[in-house]
């Protein structure tokens, strides 16, 4: 045979991966510090589709990363700084078995650190990258603020946890972005549409937790690290975007009330530009978003205090509300319980003994759902000690033939109606302004004429509704008499799915209703 | 070799320097391996002769010539010896002291004038400067340039030297410079676009230019999302049917573990037959106590049936022949056969097309099949090491459990265990568990004295 010969393993698949021990070896750090360096980096293990060549014929499974991606890491910088921190440790320990107290001092301050910005600019390019990736980095903070300042983990990565939520919460309050809220058994789920991004995350609830064991702190920790840096710099940005100053003046105990309450000064005269900007064409989308983003605004919300406050005060914020609570839970409550102009008190107990005549009592789901409906939903339903109608979730999006639960079709007619009614009141006032001018002294004719002219309007809407589906109807037909037979073979067979689930549907619905 | 033979014998030539070897044995060693050199080039007069007790005897010369000033043999006696009375009387001590500070004149020098004299007879060096005369010239050009550069502002070397030692401040960089502390600042990251300064080769070869990152890295793991909202039955106050599905989701589940429950059970059981009976564990107790009488073995008498081979005849002419035309006519049966159906194939082509179709069918199905397994595999948590994935349990509340209100609400699962799973699902990290305690040494078991006075 003429050549060199081939030997096995030696090209192909084999040579692309590398074993984590390999790895490890290869840049020469511990495996801990392996560990942290891959996070930092986001170089994330591969699974090779044939193991066997992979593994040079043995099936014992394996950490495999790509070869490629280690070689990469071998320039970074931060390698230097791992290595330097080992020695550091070193010498402080040998400088604490001597009793040197001068060299512990020395070594104290010279203690090596690092940096995570250049890594953050490599993993992110462009500020909408970074915003894609948010979702994580928001709950993981979120969760870290929630921990107990006991020293498990560093009660510094604690504290900047709870600044740069605090900072997140205020700039969705300052922006209005605030799309959908979910409370469920875990935690708390938000929506928010921030520069064209959706962005989802969750919120874990205040009571305290005991930490399962299997968890490791350590992996949680490194992420959390590249998480808090990355997040600081998004946020930094989102301020500038709105003209805010960043970093936003901070009190003692970084809550959000005293930051909404500075920051709402400030978004004030951002708002008024606003508004002079807004007088061009509004279109009806812009118009409806606009209108959702005031929902709560004008009213005057108290919250009482078994009633979960922070969550509360962010989205009723978030909608232009003012909220206050008791002075004696926490600083930020402008006004006591006793002011006459509150319109809505929230209150989750069963009953309360003094009651004010102009505000409304009501639970706190009326908040959440109002929200998700995106419109002011009625309050009857929601008073202390009815039973409250099922929290469905926004997040589902039901198809034509899925189950729709009856609570959402209510909500949907609800929209729909309003809007109708809506629709009823503007042409009556038109017609009012109409009559007005013409004769005022024969009102009751003017009042038959306006329930005639209302049937009118009526029939001629519902007609126009009607007509419309008619054409509908008809395109539907021509469209399906020209298909081809193959497609309709195949429509045929899809539209037989579909009923068969709305049959399967419909007689529970029949059964229970 | 030869070099390191030399550098002993120079070493061991020293003087003071003892040898492992006795100095006989060495000399004779020495003596015998010495080897003949010529001492008439220059190279050798270093090496090959010892001028050493010249040496030692001029040292000497030297020492006493700057120690004592001048050879001590050459001195007078008295310098060097006096003779030791005694004590001399009192009396003439307080005379002699008195004398002294009456007068305060130095008639006798002090001892330590005395003993810092330099006695030697190597005289101090020449002070060359002291016998320099001042060139006024020169000192005149000098200060002129110094006046001119003061005006220019360049400071004289000593006075840069002085300004540069001034107290070094203190850096509190080390400590800012941790990454979490909580009033960390921020900037614009993505603001300012950095120009490359230098020769863009220049900065590669110094490794002043980062690397630049690989384009697979930017691909995301896995398709599935960051945060995945639960199911709408998990809601705190769950509509009928939704909470339903949760619930018949986990009782799947459940049952799904049952069953690889009982399935390892059922494999352990024991069948009813192998259970011990009382006549066989009769037998078994019997058994090699009882002679029995061991039957002969019958010996399988091998049929040696050889049909008497037939005896092969030789084939006649005639059976060749024969044999000859009944493979052609055989053939040309085939050849005739295969192309009648050939030719009955064109009327079976409905038949064909619809085998033909079958299998075309067959393999598009399983094609889709395998591409739906991998968009499937996609979204699966891939198997990353060691241990395979463990989803965690899905997050219920039972129909008693469900709060009426949001203040009687229980949490349910820890949100950060949900991260973590979720991180493992995305294929982020391999699946980890808590290393256990492994002991090198087996633990030695000692009763306390207590235990061993009972026992």
């Amino acid at each position: 045979m003429g050549g060199l010969q081939k030997k096995k393993y030696e090209r192909g698949s084999a040579t692309n991966y590398i074993t984590r021990n390999k790895a490890r070896k290869k840049l020469q750090l511990s495996l801990a510090d392996f560990r942290r360096l891959c996070i930092l980096k986001g170089i994330y293990p591969h699974e090779p589709k044939h193991k066997k060549k992979v593994n040079k014929g043995s099936t014992a499974p394996r950490t495999f990363y790509l070869l490629k991606d280690i070689r990469f890491l071998l320039h970074e910088p931060i390698v230097r700084k791992f290595r330097e921190y080992k020695v550091f440790v070193r010498k402080l320990r040998k400088a604490y078995g001597k009793a040197e107290w001068t060299g512990v001092e020395r070594l104290r301050d010279n203690k090596p650190g690092y940096k995570l910005d250049h890594i953050i600019k490599e993993r992110y390019p462009t500020f909408i990258d970074a915003l894609r990736d948010i979702d994580d980095a928001l709950s993981m903070c979120f969760l870290f603020s929630t921990f107990a300042r006991t020293g498990k983990c560093h009660v510094q990565t604690i504290t900047l946890c709870r600044r740069l939520t605090v900072e997140w919460m205020n700039y969705v309050v300052a922006s209005r972005s605030l799309q959908k809220v979910f409370i469920s058994i875990k935690g708390i789920y938000y929506q928010a549409d921030v520069l064209g991004q959706l962005i989802t995350w969750l919120v874990p609830y205040q009571f305290a937790h005991d930490h399962p064991t299997d968890v490791d702190y350590r992996v949680m920790a490194t992420f959390t690290e590249m998480y808090t840096t990355l997040f600081g710099f998004i946020n930094f940005r989102l301020y500038q975007t709105l003209n805010l100053v960043y970093p936003p003046k901070v009190t003692q105990h970084l809550k959000l009330s005293a930051l909404s309450a500075s920051l709402a000064r400030v978004v004030a005269t951002a708002e008024e530009e606003e508004n002079q900007l807004d007088q061009f064409p509004a279109d009806g989308e812009q118009k409806e978003q606009e209108d959702q983003n005031r929902l709560f605004e004008g009213l005057k919300f108290f919250l009482n205090r078994e009633v979960p406050r922070e969550s509360l005060a962010f989205i009723l914020r978030c909608f232009g509300a003012e909220v206050s609570w008791d002075k004696s839970l926490c600083i930020g409550g402008t006004y006591d319980v006793t002011d006459e102009t509150i319109t809505h008190q929230i209150v989750d107990r069963p009953d309360i003994d003094k009651q004010y005549i102009n505000r409304y009592y009501i639970q706190p789901q009326w908040v959440f759902d109002s929200v998700n409906a995106k419109m002011c939903l009625p309050v009857e339903d929601y008073f202390l000690g009815v039973t409250l109608p099922p929290h469905l979730s926004p997040f589902v999006e039901e198809k034509d033939g899925d189950y729709v639960p009856p609570e959402k079709l209510k909500l949907m007619a609800l929209q729909r109606g309003e809007k109708h009614e809506e629709e009823e009141e503007e042409d009556e006032d038109e017609d009012d302004d109409d009559d007005e001018e013409e004769d005022n002294d024969e009102e009751d004719e003017d009042l038959t004429e306006e329930k005639n002219l209302k049937k009118m309007e009526d029939q001629r809407s519902q007609g126009k509704v009607r007509l419309e589906q008619e054409e509908k109807a008809e395109e539907k037909r021509l469209a399906i008499m020209m298909m081809k037979k193959k497609e309709k073979y195949l429509y045929d067979k899809i539209m037989f799915g579909k009923k068969r689930t709305t049959r399967e549907v419909s007689p529970p619905d029949s059964t229970t209703a | 070799m030869a070099a390191v033979k030399r550098l002993k014998r120079v070493a061991a030539l020293q003087p003071g320097f003892i040898s492992f070897k006795s100095s006989a044995e060495s000399d004779d060693l020495n003596s015998g391996r010495r080897k003949r050199v010529n001492k008439n080039k220059k190279k050798n007069w270093n090496k090959h002769s010892d001028i050493q007790d010249v040496e030692e005897f001029l040292d000497d010369v030297r020492l006493q010539e700057r120690a004592t000033g001048g050879l001590i043999s050459e001195k007078p006696d008295d310098s060097l010896f006096f003779v030791d009375i005694g004590e001399q009387k009192k009396r003439v001590q307080p005379e002699v002291q008195e004398r002294k500070k009456g007068k305060k004149s130095k008639s006798r020098p002090l001892r330590i004038d005395l003993i810092l004299q330099h006695d030697s007879l190597v005289p101090p060096p020449k002070d060359v400067l002291a016998h320099q005369q001042p060139n006024a010239k020169k000192l005149r050009r000098i200060a002129e340039n110094a006046e001119k550069l003061a005006a220019m502002g360049v400071l004289p070397r000593r006075q840069k030297r002085l300004l540069n030692r001034r107290p070094a401040t203190k850096t509190s960089k080390a400590k800012t410079a941790a990454n979490n502390f909580p009033d960390r600042p921020y900037y614009d990251l993505w603001g300012a676009e950095a120009r490359e300064t230098a020769d863009p080769y220049y900065l590669e070869q110094t490794g002043k230019r980062r690397v630049k990152r690989p384009e697979k890295l930017n691909a995301k793991p896995s398709i599935l999302p960051a945060v995945e909202v639960i199911a709408p039955g998990g809601s705190y106050n769950p509509d009928f049917f939704s909470h339903q599905v949760l619930l018949l989701e986990a009782h799947e589940v459940e049952v799904k573990r049952e069953k690889a429950e009982l399935r390892i059970e059922r494999q352990l059981a024991v069948k009813r037959e192998d259970t011990a009976t009382e006549e066989t564990v009769f037998q078994e107790q019997v058994e090699g106590l009882v002679e029995e009488e061991e039957d002969e073995d019958e010996e399988e008498e091998e049929d040696v049936s050889i049909r008497g081979g037939l005896q092969q005849e030789k084939k006649t002419e005639k059976e060749r022949k024969r044999e000859r035309a009944d493979k052609i006519k055989s053939q040309q049966k085939q050849a005739a056969r295969a192309f009648t159906d050939k030719k009955q194939q064109l009327f079976q082509l409905r038949s064909i097309q619809a085998t033909l179709k079958r299998r075309e069918q067959r393999t598009r199905e399983r094609v889709a099949q395998r591409k739906a397994n991998q968009e499937a595999e996609k979204s699966m948590p891939r198997r990353l090491g060691r241990l395979k994935f463990q989803a965690q349990d899905l997050e219920i509340q039972l129909s008693d459990e469900i709060p009426g209100s949001l203040r009687t609400l229980k949490p349910e699962g820890s949100v950060l265990k949900d991260r973590f799973k979720s991180m493992q699902k995305r294929n982020m990290i391999e699946p980890r568990e808590r290393a256990k305690f492994k002991r090198r040494h087996k633990v030695k078991y000692v009763e306390k004295r207590a235990f061993k006075e009972i026992t």
